[in-house]
């Protein structure tokens, strides 16, 4: 299925307009999505569908855990809208592994310091970037929207917020654990407590709000053609 | 004569090898630990809130209030288990080691492994075997089993990993021993290491944390911890301990993962009973 997109309404004018994305999610049910039964924030989860989008809530209380696609991508351009309570801490994976080793944008919270932020996920990243001033463009309580473009072995990443150009970022290696390619796109929920008290260590922590949710919705990317 | 006696110490002790010592493959040189009985404790979970109040500098609607900590409580008595008791009614012999890739390609002829030499930098005979789905495993346990005359080698259950792991340890490991024991996320992009290499546990096994994910012999029953009666079937198979990609979270004797897991770091220990 195609999806033909207008220019005003999903990207404003900064950028060129692709035309050909391809819906990740069918806004009814997690096909084509699953589970990480490997990832440290959790593997369970409680994950699903309401009114259109994927909704993300911790389970068990204090567990999160990671959505993937079931396709792995290399270049593309990845389109989505996102709204996120306060006081929550998830994140976008890129070119992701199955236990979530990944590239990742940052997602706090509505729009809280540190969202759209680019670094590794159980990664070193050479590849780094900070969005500065996304209060300007960001629409609290809302959706808001990402496009994200990864191209290149050596990664190169840029993010429009909004439709705005926040950032243009550029790797110096692969930085993927085993030099892989390519890797999957993924949905994180931070985990925020322990599910048994550590000897010595911390139990939990405010990093994500009871009951409270991400949600992600059309859902949709356009696969580039890897020019290496 | 030197050289004599060299000749004779090395053809002892390659008789003494349990493996193809008969079948004149030498280098193939399994290790286990006898695992004797006892019983443990599954599942429990026990959840925690913040402490109250949130004293954070962080903007008001980000701070949590008193519902807030209330609904926590709530949810985590909600949430909590009280676990339930195993019993290992009989000793067993485990691997001290994950597999490694020597040992894998002495049985199949192959090395399927990610982390190989190329991609390590060095030898890679000493690392343990990756890239292998619970399928791949089966096929080496066949030919492992044809092999040897005396001993029959099988994928440990879920509970005698985690009973051996836990080596009679309640709770969880304090991070700091985690990663005395455990290869999990490096500094930088990180390979595989060499087995044996980090702090045994207590009961004298290497890298039950960290290093490589180790497929066990149950299915996975798709929730956070097993059951105590383990599924018949399944679509993957459970995995347990963590690997070079993970941190002191989910390498934990507890952690009850499910395949496919990331391939390059996934690979497996055995039982060893006699014929």
């Amino acid at each position: 299925m195609i999806i033909f997109l207008s220019s005003q309404s999903v990207f404003g004018q900064q950028i060129h307009i692709p035309e050909d994305f391809v819906p990740l999610f069918n806004g009814e049910d997690l096909e084509g999505w699953h589970i990480s039964r490997t990832n440290h924030h959790g593997t369970v989860g409680n994950f699903y569908v309401k009114d259109g989008a994927i909704v993300m809530k911790q389970y068990p209380y204090g567990q999160g855990g990671i959505i993937l696609t079931d396709k792995k991508y290399r270049d593309f351009e990845l389109y989505l809208e996102f709204k996120g309570h306060p006081g929550t801490n998830g994140g976008i994976f890129l070119r992701s592994s199955e236990s979530g080793s990944a590239y990742q944008l940052e997602l706090a919270g509505d729009g809280e310091n540190g969202t759209g932020n680019l670094f590794g996920e159980m990664l070193r990243t050479t590849i780094n970037a900070k969005a500065e001033n996304i209060e300007e463009v960001w629409k609290k309580g809302d959706w808001n929207s990402f496009m994200i473009r990864m191209t290149g072995e050596i990664p190169k990443v840029s993010l429009w917020l909004n439709g705005k150009h926040i950032w243009e970022a550029e790797g110096e290696r692969n930085d993927l654990i085993g030099d892989l390619t390519e890797g999957m796109i993924a949905f994180q929920l931070h985990w925020s407590a322990t599910l048994q008290p550590i000897p010595g260590g911390r139990c939990c922590d405010f990093s994500w709000r009871p009951e409270a949710a991400h949600s992600f919705r059309n859902i949709m990317i356009r696969e580039l053609k890897p020019d290496y | 004569m030197r050289n004599l006696a060299q000749i004779l110490i090395l053809i002892g002790f390659m008789a003494s090898c349990p493996l193809f010592a008969q079948e004149g493959k030498p280098g193939f040189d399994m290790e286990f630990q006898k695992i004797e009985p006892g019983k443990f404790l599954v599942g429990k979970i026990e959840i925690e809130c913040p402490s109250y109040p949130d004293t954070r500098d962080v903007p008001e609607n980000v701070r949590w209030t008193e519902k807030d900590f209330k609904l926590c409580e709530e949810m985590a008595k909600r949430d909590s288990r009280p676990g339930f008791w195993v019993n290992i009614s009989e000793s067993y012999y485990l691997g001290k080691f994950e597999v490694t890739q020597r040992q894998w390609k002495t049985v199949m002829g192959f090395n399927p492994s990610i982390f190989n030499a190329d991609k390590v930098g060095e030898n890679s005979d000493l690392h343990p075997v990756d890239n292998v789905t619970w399928e791949m495993v089966q096929a080496f346990l066949t030919k492992l089993n044809e092999m040897d005359k005396n001993y029959h080698y099988r994928l440990p259950t879920e509970f005698e990993w985690e009973y051996a792991a836990r080596a009679g340890n309640d709770a969880l490991l304090p991070w700091s021993e985690t990663r005395e024991q455990a290869w999990i996320q490096q500094n930088d992009k990180g390979t595989t290491k060499p087995v044996g290499t980090k702090k045994p546990n207590p009961w004298g096994l290497y890298d039950v944390l960290g290093n490589v994910w180790e497929w066990v012999e149950d299915y996975y029953n798709h929730d956070i911890f097993a059951d105590p009666i383990p599924p018949t079937k399944g679509d993957v198979h459970v995995l347990k301990g963590g690997s070079i990609t993970s941190d002191v979270t989910n390498a934990t004797y507890l952690f009850h993962g499910g395949g496919p897991g990331n391939g390059y770091d996934v690979g497996f220990r055995l039982v060893r009973e006699m014929k």
